[in-house]
């Protein structure tokens, strides 16, 4: 896999709070990545967004993302059952997930983890500290990380 | 009265004479006696047997009665329990949400003046600066208030484990992490070699890590300081106790010491959010054990607990049966 490939591929960001989207979205961009991020809002949003139905109906869904970055605390569609539907498809089954959510719980922990979660990630309450966690993240699963070959 | 005619007559040659005859009636008389004897006091005892066996039926009718009320009491007990459980499971529950949810916004507030101090740095004046800055530090201490929150109500939430435990290898643990965090610190501690009990070994680390570190932090101003976990005998019982000769404070408030978010000193005094000692009260409770203090004004303090050996809770009974 290439630079420009994973970089080329979007960031798929589930948050259904609109200023922690606009904070992780600020965030990744200080990071210098360069990846256009997509955000959704609910967990049913996002499974639209990665299987092109519902509103992204005719998008499509070999196109995926480079990361997801998946909230846990949502309505209609908590993040460990988007979690597990990915996992069940074979068109997701394989993609980065990064849990990033406020919950230290260790149910969540176990749970997104049982679920097929890659990492688990607490969004700290310190903006420096957020910036400095996306910008980890971003360029690990983006840059440094190898990805499964998968369909282009 | 013809009796021995009849018998001389009757017998052929058979003959019995009226002294014989006589004894024999007098033994029939005596069998009969006999007999009527036995007779009576088998009708004694046996009308002593009914009415025993009527005040055992009463005494049983009574016994039942009072089972019936206590199974009755106990049952009511029982659903009462159950209510308290809900109730305290809904709080529980109440308060962990409360505290997620004011996260949300916390989160908001601080991440936001963050990124204006970071754009705006260089146009605000010192004053509007330092106005941010307070914006920023209030809910940076909002977020570690609701962190304790959760804190607490985890360990209300988590079962307990019980296995044996050496409460003294826990305490060098939290001794160790207490000397890295401030290495400049003199203290001196005396905690026993072995303490041996029956707990759950993560909340009584939760429990140790609040009460040593609470002795560590109000022995800050002393110049030697000395803290002390050992087994001592109270009153015959078994008890452990948690020594220091640092601050102390008036046994007047002790009463607010393991509420949470009371304090006795000011944060200024020593910074806390009050939380620590009713995390380890928690804790102690969890285990059916009693925790207390003791201190005055200047001259220390001392922290004391119980872990009993069979502690009976609601919890326990319903894993029982």
């Amino acid at each position: 896999m290439n630079r420009d490939y994973m970089t080329s591929k979007p960031i798929l960001l589930v948050e259904d709070t609109p200023d922690d989207a606009e904070l992780t979205v600020m965030s990744l961009k200080q990071s210098g990545l360069l990846n256009e991020v997509v955000v959704a809002e609910d967990g049913l949003e996002a499974l639209d967004y990665l299987f092109g139905q519902g509103r992204y109906s005719g998008r499509n869904p070999q196109d995926t993302p480079a990361l997801i970055l998946l909230d846990i605390k949502m309505p209609k569609l908590d993040g460990i059952e988007v979690l597990q539907r990915l996992r069940a498809d074979a068109r997701t089954k394989v993609l980065p997930v990064v849990i990033l959510t406020t919950s230290t719980e260790d149910i969540d922990l176990v749970r997104a983890y049982e679920s097929g979660a890659n990492a688990y990630v607490r969004k700290p309450v310190s903006l420096a500290q957020f910036q400095d966690a996306v910008r980890q993240l971003g360029l690990f699963w983006i840059l440094t990380n190898e990805p499964p070959r998968g369909p282009r | 009265m013809e009796q021995p005619e009849t018998a001389a007559g009757a017998g052929g040659g058979i003959e019995l004479d009226n002294t014989e005859l006589k004894a024999i009636n007098a033994r029939q008389e005596i069998e009969i006696e006999d007999l009527k004897a036995e007779y009576l006091a088998a009708r004694n005892e046996n009308t002593d047997l009914r009415s025993a066996a009527l005040a055992d039926r009463n005494e049983i009718n009574d016994l039942k009665r009072a089972q019936r009320q206590i199974e009755k009491l106990n049952h009511d007990l029982e659903a009462r329990n159950r209510a308290l459980e809900a109730l305290n499971k809904e709080l529980e529950s109440f308060s962990y949400a409360v505290s997620h949810d004011l996260r949300s916004p916390l989160r908001s507030i601080h991440g936001f003046s963050e990124a204006l101090k970071q754009s705006a740095a260089a146009k605000l004046s010192a004053e509007e600066s330092a106005w941010l800055q307070k914006i920023f530090d209030a809910a940076a201490r909002m977020d570690r208030l609701i962190e304790d929150l959760l804190r607490l109500s985890r360990i209300t939430r988590c079962e307990l484990r019980r296995e044996p435990v050496d409460l003294a290898v826990l305490a060098r643990d939290v001794v160790h992490e207490l000397r890295q965090s401030d290495p400049a610190r003199n203290v001196v501690f005396a905690i026993s070699d072995s303490l041996q009990t029956r707990a759950d070994a993560v909340l009584m680390r939760v429990a140790l890590d609040n009460l040593l570190g609470n002795a560590w932090k109000y022995t800050a101003r002393q110049r030697q300081a000395l803290i002390s976990f050992r087994k001592e005998q109270q009153d015959g019982a078994e008890v452990f106790s948690v020594r220091d000769n640092g601050a102390g404070f008036d046994m007047a408030y002790a009463a607010k010491l393991f509420a949470p978010f009371q304090r006795l000193h000011s944060a200024r005094e020593f910074p806390g959010s009050g939380v620590g000692l009713a995390c380890a009260a928690r804790v102690i409770q969890k285990h059916g054990g009693r925790i207390w203090a003791d201190a005055k004004t200047g001259e220390g303090a001392a922290f004391f607990f119980t872990i009993p050996h069979n502690p009976v809770f609601p919890e326990d009974a319903d894993r029982q049966t």
